[in-house]
């Protein structure tokens, strides 16, 4: 079953450090440049999750976002470039464009946000399995259904997508032209996407008795198979992250004064 | 005290009319290994569902009389607390699987987990589950990957580590391979034996008789006997309740052999034992016609994924002969037919219909030759009614209005769906949906009718109206290929039977001469029909395939 989660185990030390520490990163890298409000602290971060993705051998895997990102990041620098309300400096002209320094920083600002959020998500996407995530979530006391609904989704999703070419495959079998002109894809769209709502929704029911008689709803603490054993850095990482938001906002505040 | 005792138990369904448990009274001791019988729309799944508290606690409406489980009324004990002491398997595997667990390790503990049961004890229950069913080397898989007999064995073993009192089985071989069904049943008499009732629903009315301590008999509702399977089995009116009595006891009926408390033998062993040896000629062969080929597959070869072959050097001519492929749950059966209507591409040219190569020809364009029917009905049904629904596929390969109803109303007629013709599929229960498929690739009146697993869900009344249509579609000359897994039904049926391992085509003939091959039977791992291992425990000379076969050398009508 091809699995839509992104994560991959290859063994890297980011595999094994806890989800929680990867969090806390998250939090951190996107409040600290925003508390702080300095460019350079977002550059500084992009660099820093760069080097952690480089560390768990993950930078190769981060490219294809990087690349879908580019093309939107693009667009908005283009857009504030030219036509950004408080444009009145211009800095350079490609043939009839002009573009305005106003417009290019406020450009700046949101694509150093997006790529440092970007950088930071992946980092826990692409090393972390979703099941443990929401299992050490659970441990911490996160809703069991909510958890589940998570879990499922990465199971459910990839299964819906083979009862979907099982279904087309059935379609075909009578006769139904899947291929061709607009028309032809128009006219196959009920017959392929009917069976596929009405077998996950008589799935869904089944599937809510099957958990019924597995005791998902028993109000007992829930035991798990296995704790994770810690990484070494899990602790002292954590305290410095927390400790760095503490720092820009103490850093910030005393600047206000 | 009984473990279970159900008092005067009636349910009526939200939004339906009839009642679909009526008066239901019994008591079932522990340790007991019970068997629930009845034609489709007996009961069965509702009580099943009754005994765990889904029914009414989960579906609602309208309850009289009471369950009691260990003393609880499964009324109104939650169903979280009830899972403790009663397991349910049901038929599809599939949906019983919990979606949040990626291998089958943890997936086996995931009931476990809901009910805090501390970790060293989980550990040690899921490998004993584990390997008891034998899916121990599955561990790391993930349960979606496994094949269906397989997933059925990963839903037992997770009702299993909860450690319930009872264990009620909904038809869980229906999936399963010969083989897997045995090992199934093994499991659960192992499991009856250490202490824990059972009560299962079950087709496999042979299996069931030599299991169970007593059976539970249900017609639209009604109790109509509670008793141990030699007098169930042994009513005169059972035929008429939907249910076909064993192999074994309808041999001994028609010669009536009877045991000493005057019911007839239902097992093997019995009749047997009560059967006196009479000198019996061998049954002789019918000659069989000769018919057109339809399919030449030479040297074909397929695999998934490059360096996993699924089948290898497979080399058959297909005639219009009805014929049948029999084999264990991954022996490449379902990949071969796939193959053959054109769903997957060989490497190369390997197989021609009618002297044509088909490795280029796409499967619209050959929907109107090679039909196929899938083995669940709700992947391609998507009309609000069974007409429309049926009439798709002739209008897809360009029938007229007319000729599509002509022909669909023709299909229905066959399958016994004449009346339903504007019912809403999805109101019909699944065996008739599986006809509302069948009638569906039926009305584009192909030359090849290819049946994936026909004979899953369908009670006697639903597998007779299946032999008809193969005899029906024989009869105009058009291949009928079958997968099956019902040797019963293979030798009552089919002309020809294609036995399949390891992707290969380990025998080829008539069912006479392959159920007499035993190596290659071994092979596949698969058993003779009913009626020749009882002949062979006689030892009597050659292959007997039916009852009447079998009564009529013994000089006696059935």
């Amino acid at each position: 079953m091809k699995s839509i989660s992104l994560y991959v185990d290859n063994g890297s030390w980011l595999c094994r450090v806890h989800p929680f520490t990867k969090l806390a990163y998250i939090v951190t890298a996107i409040s600290v440049p925003l508390i702080g409000g300095t460019l350079w602290l977002f550059a500084a971060f992009i660099a820093l999750s760069l080097a952690v993705l480089a560390s768990g051998h993950l930078l190769r895997r981060v490219t294809p976002l990087v690349a879908f990102s580019f093309t939107i990041l693009i667009t908005i620098f283009l857009i504030h470039g030219l036509f950004n309300q408080n444009n009145q400096t211009p800095l350079f002209q490609i043939g009839p464009l002009r573009f305005y320094q106003e417009g290019l920083l406020y450009a700046l600002r949101i694509g150093c946000n997006v790529l440092n959020m970007l950088f930071s998500f992946a980092i826990l996407v692409l090393s972390t399995k979703p099941s443990e995530l929401v299992e050490e979530l659970e441990k911490r006391g996160f809703s069991r259904r909510i958890g589940y609904i998570i879990i499922s989704v990465f199971q459910i999703v990839p299964q819906m997508m083979g009862t979907m070419s099982t279904i087309t495959d059935a379609q075909r079998s009578r006769g139904m032209e899947t291929e061709g002109n607009l028309l032809t894809r128009a006219k196959a769209f009920l017959p392929l996407i009917s069976p596929v709502v009405m077998s996950a929704l008589i799935n869904t029911r089944e599937r809510a008795v099957a958990l019924e008689v597995r005791g998902f709803a028993a109000k007992q603490k829930k035991t798990y198979l296995a704790d994770r054993t810690p990484h070494r850095g899990d602790k002292p990482i954590t305290i410095a992250l927390l400790a760095l938001i503490v720092l820009a906002a103490g850093w910030r505040i005393a600047q206000c004064l | 005290m009984p473990v279970i005792a159900v008092e005067n138990l009636k349910y009526r369904y939200p939004h339906a009319d009839a009642l679909a448990l009526d008066g239901l009274t019994f008591t079932v001791e522990k340790g007991e290994f019970i068997g629930i019988v009845g034609a489709n729309g007996a009961g069965k799944s509702t009580l099943s569902q009754a005994l765990i508290g889904l029914v009414p606690q989960f579906y609602n409406g309208a309850y009289g009389g009471r369950v009691l489980i260990d003393g609880l009324p499964a009324e109104s004990t939650p169903i979280s607390e009830l899972c403790c002491k009663v397991g349910l398997v049901f038929q599809n595997p599939f949906n019983q699987l919990s979606g949040a667990k990626d291998n089958v390790y943890e997936e086996v503990a995931f009931g476990m987990q809901n009910l805090g049961v501390p970790r060293a004890e989980m550990h040690r229950r899921t490998e004993n589950a584990l390997k008891l069913l034998d899916i121990w080397q599955f561990r790391d898989r993930n349960p979606f990957d496994l094949s269906g007999g397989q997933m059925q064995r990963v839903a037992i073993a997770s009702i299993l580590v909860m450690e319930p009192d009872i264990i009620v089985l909904d038809e869980p071989t229906s999936q399963l391979d010969p083989q897997g069904s045995e090992e199934v049943f093994r499991t659960v008499d192992k499991l009856a034996h250490s202490g824990i009732t059972i009560l299962m629903i079950e087709q496999k009315i042979e299996k069931i008789a030599a299991y169970c301590d007593r059976i539970l008999l249900l017609h639209q509702g009604h109790q109509i006997a509670f008793d141990t399977p030699q007098k169930v089995f042994s009513r005169p009116d059972l035929e008429q309740l939907g249910v076909q009595a064993p192999v074994f006891t309808r041999i001994c009926r028609a010669l009536g052999t009877t045991l000493p408390d005057g019911s007839y033998p239902v097992t093997v062993e019995e009749a047997a034992n009560q059967l006196r040896r009479t000198s019996v000629l061998p049954p002789v062969s019918a000659q069989q016609e000769e018919r057109p080929e339809l399919f030449e597959i030479r040297n074909l070869e397929f695999s998934y994924r490059p360096g996993t072959p699924v089948l290898h050097g497979i080399n058959l001519q297909l005639d219009a002969r009805p014929t049948a492929i029999i084999g264990q749950n991954g022996a490449g059966k379902t990949t071969l037919v796939k193959l053959l209507k054109g769903l997957l591409r060989p490497t190369g040219p390997s197989i021609w219909f009618r002297g044509e190569d088909i490795s280029h020809k796409t499967v619209a364009a050959l929907a109107a030759q090679v039909g196929y029917v899938f083995q669940n009905p709700d992947d391609q049904i998507f009309r609000y009614n069974v007409l429309d629904e049926v009439m798709f596929g002739p209008l897809n390969i360009g029938m007229s209005e007319e000729q599509a109803r002509e022909k669909s109303r023709a299909a229905l007629a066959l399958t016994g769906l004449s009346d339903q013709e504007n019912s809403n599929p999805y109101d019909l229960e699944l065996n008739e949906r599986k006809m509302v498929a069948i009638a569906s690739v039926l009305a584009m009146d192909p030359d090849v009718l290819i049946l994936d697993e026909p004979t899953i869900a369908q009670d006697m009344m639903g597998r007779r109206r299946i032999a008809d249509i193969v005899r029906t579609l024989s009869a105009q000359g058009k291949l009928v290929l079958a997968i099956l897994h019902d040797m019963d039904f293979v030798a009552e049926c089919f002309d020809r039977v294609v036995v399949m391992a390891q992707g290969q085509v380990v025998a080829d003939g008539s069912p006479r001469q392959v159920f007499a091959d035993s190596a290659a039977l071994q092979a596949a791992r698969l058993d003779p029909p009913h009626v020749t291992q009882l002949c062979t425990r006689l030892g009597y000379d050659g292959v007997f395939l039916t009852v009447e076969e079998f009564l009529d050398a013994c000089g006696c009508q059935a």
